[in-house]
């Protein structure tokens, strides 16, 4: 994994100047993102595409607000075939992929 | 404008935090926002300036919520913002009235600044033309029009009747008599054409070669220098008035076309196969007699019954008795507030001579006359002496100028009368205090026409 798999300054510029704002995005990104991955992946198990679609959908404005640019692709082919129910191999490995990297990425703004 | 009231509409928790938060870096933005389509609906009351709405939302989908909005508020903005990326999808939002649709990607946060500002300069700009509407209305209101004699109070019950109803109107009087003010006065009066446009087309102005095209429009290539299209006045005055000037001075020719819009109610454009329906008010106005012109031949018979409507014969100054002092007071107000000069009193004698006068270019002539006192007279008073006539075409010096002989200066004036008093020999012996034989002997001779 490289050093730093996720880039603050958009929302730094969003945020005009204020890095109580910042924080207190990360926070909430750290408290929700973990929940909705997990429903992701038991929604893949049980087989309920929609609804890993869905998530997926909710789950990519976050992941471009955090600049996580390593799933870009992977978290839109999980909405994608999710939405349209194709439950493919590379439905399995970005799905996975995207696991990995947020994981990695809640231990880093942990850290931060 | 007070505080911006901006809805945000979505969901997802973090990316409303974001938005919020950037969108509150303006502090005239008030952000509100709501996870529900129906807690946003449930809040509509509270008027929001601008909503920002999700297209996916748990409970509704952006469309439901979007129609539900535009069915109580359709004049609120609502801009929509989704993840995805589908074309045809923002084709039937905006379709469906939404006023913008933002994809959430790395440029969303700022494209939503931008749409807010957007819609705060329209609000600001709406502000402003309803502002300037009313100042319109109230500065052409037929209240405005000055006087008090009793020819004038006709007027203003004819202008009234004029403003209720969608007929055709002439006006007729001497040029500066204010044939222009009773026509943008029957315009902003009519309730129903306050919104619409006044297209004013002054015939005299333009040359009779370009007058069909600056009527009627015209296709790009429909003669030569045509290099674009270009849209007619009628067209341009559809849903409200167009007020032809001088229609008087209208070339026969193009008479026999105009003849043709008013009865079809459509204008074909120079060039074009294609009539487009119109649906504009018309008013004319001209200094000439115009069933004189009828009977020499110089304007159609049909035309002029076409075009009569209401007539609205608008008197000379000369004779409208005290309103030309009434009229002079005003100008003078108008011009030491304009000026923003201290006030300007009229003298008894200053009254006097206003009142003796003849006041050949009207209203118009009276203005000048009354500005040029303002700035001439001491002491805050405008005496006799300072006001000074101007006339080109009034007085004896200019009419003895022509160096006639006493006969034809006897005929000159007789058939002045005679024009002025609808031929009425009887009349216009009385008042040279001619025997009416005299003039009968005149005819028959013809040196006088009749």
């Amino acid at each position: 994994m490289p050093d730093k798999l996720y880039n603050l300054s958009q929302l730094q510029e969003l945020a005009g100047g204020s890095d109580d704002f910042v924080n207190s995005m990360v926070e909430t990104f750290l408290e929700y993102t973990p929940g909705q991955l997990d429903d992701m992946i038991k929604s893949y198990e049980c087989g309920d595409l929609d609804q890993l679609g869905a998530i997926a959908h909710k789950i990519k404005p976050n992941i471009d607000l955090f600049a996580i640019t390593n799933i870009y692709h992977q978290i839109r082919l999980v909405e994608e075939h999710g939405k349209n129910n194709i439950n493919s191999p590379e439905l399995e490995s970005s799905l996975q992929e995207v696991s990995k990297v947020l994981q990695e990425v809640f231990k880093q703004l942990e850290q931060r | 404008m007070d505080g911006f009231k901006i809805f945000l509409v979505d969901d997802n928790d973090l990316y409303s935090k974001a938005t919020k938060h950037h969108l509150s870096l303006n502090p005239d933005n008030e952000v509100i926002t709501f996870g529900t389509g129906k807690d946003c609906i449930a809040n509509l009351y509270t008027k929001p300036d601008l909503i920002f709405l999700d297209y996916s939302l748990p409970d509704l989908s952006g469309i439901e919520v979007l129609r539900k909005i535009k069915q109580s508020f359709s004049e609120i903005p609502v801009v929509i913002v989704s993840g995805q990326e589908d074309v045809s999808t923002a084709v039937e939002l905006l379709k469906e009235g939404a006023y913008d649709y933002i994809v959430k990607d790395e440029n969303a946060s700022e494209r939503m600044w931008k749409a807010a500002n957007n819609v705060k300069e329209n609000a600001l700009l709406r502000d402003e033309i309803d502002r300037l509407r009313e100042e319109v209305d109230h500065k052409y209101d037929f209240s405005n029009i000055k006087g008090n004699s009793p020819v004038l109070k006709r007027i203003y019950k004819l202008i009234e009747k004029a403003a209720m109803t969608n007929i055709t109107v002439s006006i007729t009087g001497e040029t500066g008599t204010g044939k222009e003010l009773v026509a943008k006065a029957i315009h902003y009066s009519s309730t129903n054409k306050q919104k619409h446009p006044l297209v004013a087309v002054n015939i005299a102005a333009i040359p009779n070669e370009l007058l069909e095209s600056e009527l009627f429009g015209h296709e790009k290539g429909a003669f030569t220098g045509a290099v674009n299209k270009r849209i007619g006045k009628f067209e341009k005055a559809n849903g409200g008035t167009i007020f032809l000037d001088e229609i008087g001075e209208m070339d026969l020719s193009l008479q026999a076309k105009l003849l043709r819009v008013l009865q079809e109610k459509e204008v074909t454009r120079i060039g074009s196969n294609t009539p487009v329906k119109i649906n504009a008010r018309v008013l004319v106005a001209t200094h000439k007699n115009l069933a004189e012109e009828v009977k020499n031949g110089r304007f159609r018979e049909d035309l002029y019954y076409r075009l009569l409507g209401l007539p609205i014969e608008l008197p000379p100054l000369r004779e409208r008795g005290n309103d030309v002092i009434i009229l002079g007071k005003h100008f003078v107000d108008e011009f030491v507030k304009d000026n923003k000069m201290p006030k300007i009193q009229l003298t008894p004698e200053a009254q006097k001579k206003m009142l003796q006068y003849d006041w050949p270019g009207n209203v118009r002539e009276l203005k000048a006359v009354m500005e040029l006192s303002a700035v001439m007279c001491e002491d805050q008073k405008i005496d006799a002496e300072d006001i000074n006539f101007t006339s080109t075409s009034n007085g004896l010096g200019d009419f003895i100028s022509k160096e006639q002989t006493l006969k034809d200066y006897n005929l000159m004036i007789i058939q002045h009368f005679l024009d002025k008093y609808d031929r009425n020999v009887v009349d216009v012996a009385r008042r040279l205090d001619i025997g009416k034989s005299t003039i009968y002997r005149m005819v028959k001779n013809k040196e006088l026409e009749i």
